[in-house]
């Protein structure tokens, strides 16, 4: 019964992308419930899910293929790669490790790199399988490093090193310590997922304590 | 892992590496050392989901590209069940094989474990020995065994040298080296790398340019780079 859905249909597929009015609503999915699409789509193999999911990516991918290709017809490429797997594959998607965008930045990043390599057309060559593991690690402790910095200290020593900062992590940075606002309402002020919050905070404390001993490469 | 490791890439490698714009054969080194650093591993989720949210955010042109006709190509293909996709992502990453060298096994990091299985010829030198991976066009990448008590002449690099201790422990006139920690030397450094009398060690070796060695009659091993390259 359900093998009938699978038969690919030109004749079916009813035309989806919404058109400019919807995209008030389609900012409110952008923040909260392409997670929600995504298992949709997974789950259901449901056709307006992963048209919304379509018309708010695709554009978007392909902006990052321009900037990454310079040129149109290898960014096409790359989109309808990256979107063919994230249709084919959305049963492996698990929104309860992360972002349905960090998802697809990972598959559009590894088709891109695959794309790079054919063309040296090198047999048996480091392939993005081998670069990036497919999931993830196991998940660690909270990062006592981070928490250890103490507020006052930061704000002394390394309020200099802010504005060597990458825009978006000083931006969060100033934010939270500077304006001392929490995670949340930085969150919603920027519009980006909280988890994405964390992530710069993190880095941007890593980039600091590199810039304070020096310890790495 | 009994240790912590010490010596990590620098923020911009990383970030480099999640990008996906390094080339393939530092990606490798810096893959396989994230697989055993959970703190770089950490920062490496953190800095992919910055990259996905900049991706998101950037602004997207008025419409040129006709995808309503993609979108229907794309839905006309069947998905995969979550076994198919599963098994098809899982593939790269089967049971690995145990490298064996000196009569020793050592089981390698999951990045370089595809690319091992299909190493060269072990070639030997004294208590050296190198075995070529296939990867790469720019950079020689190779697995480096060094027996107990052995010492690897004075060199300098003439171009960028990266290695990466799988196994074991290595010293230099800098510190001191153990699994998971990532060197990286320029052409200006020099360093004289040996392994101690109770311990053998197992590197991943990534070289941009043949190795120069530096003193008396270890020059005469120039001749001889060609075996570290």
């Amino acid at each position: 019964m359900l093998k009938s859905i699978n038969v690919p249909r030109h004749d079916r597929v009813p035309s989806l992308i919404p058109d400019t009015q919807a995209s008030m609503t389609r900012q409110e999915i952008a923040n909260n419930n392409w997670e929600e699409a995504l298992t949709f789509v997974a789950l259901q193999r449901d056709r307006s899910a992963y048209a919304e999911l379509f018309s708010y990516f695709a554009p978007r991918l392909k902006a990052f293929g321009m900037k990454m290709f310079g040129n149109e017809q290898q960014a096409l490429e790359m989109v309808q790669d990256t979107m063919l797997n994230v249709w084919k594959k959305a049963a492996l998607f698990d929104a309860s490790r992360g972002c349905a965008s960090t998802w697809i930045f990972t598959i559009a990043r590894n088709v891109r790199f695959d794309m790079l390599r054919k063309k040296q057309s090198r047999k048996d060559d480091v392939s993005a399988d081998d670069l990036w593991l497919n999931g993830e690690y196991p998940e660690q402790e909270a990062d006592t490093d981070a928490s250890q910095w103490d507020t006052q200290l930061l704000m002394e020593k390394l309020a200099p090193h802010f504005a060597s900062l990458p825009p978006a992590q000083r931006e969060v940075m100033e934010r939270v310590y500077l304006q001392e606002k929490s995670h949340q309402e930085v969150s919603d002020e920027l519009a980006i997922p909280l988890g994405t919050v964390k992530s710069r905070i993190r880095l941007a404390l890593d980039r600091l304590r590199e810039a304070l001993d020096g310890a790495r490469n | 892992m009994a240790h912590a490791i010490k010596f990590h890439p620098g923020m911009s490698l990383l970030e480099q590496h999640a990008e996906g714009s390094l080339s393939a054969d530092v990606a490798l080194a810096v893959a396989a050392h994230i697989d055993l650093c959970p703190h770089c591993q950490q920062l490496s989720r953190d800095i992919t989901a910055d990259l996905a949210c900049q991706l998101t955010q950037q602004p997207v042109k008025t419409n040129t590209t006709d995808w309503q006709h993609m979108l229907n190509d794309i839905m006309a293909q069947p998905q995969l069940s979550k076994q198919a996709a599963a098994t098809q992502a899982q593939l790269s990453a089967q049971a690995a094989e145990p490298i064996i060298v000196n009569q020793r096994e050592f089981v390698v990091p999951r990045a370089l474990q595809r690319l091992a299985a299909n190493h060269g010829k072990w070639l030997h030198l004294g208590g050296i020995a190198t075995a070529k991976l296939p990867a790469g066009n720019d950079y020689h990448v190779s697995l480096l065994y060094i027996s107990k008590d052995t010492e690897v002449p004075q060199h300098t690099h003439l171009g960028l040298e990266m290695t990466l201790v799988l196994a074991g422990k290595i010293v230099d006139e800098n510190g001191e080296y153990k699994a998971g920690d990532l060197l990286i030397n320029s052409p200006d450094d020099t360093h004289t790398p040996r392994t101690m009398a109770d311990e053998d060690c197992l590197c991943l070796s990534v070289l941009s340019a043949p190795l120069k060695f530096k003193k008396g009659l270890t020059r005469l091993l120039n001749p001889l780079q060609q075996f570290f390259y």
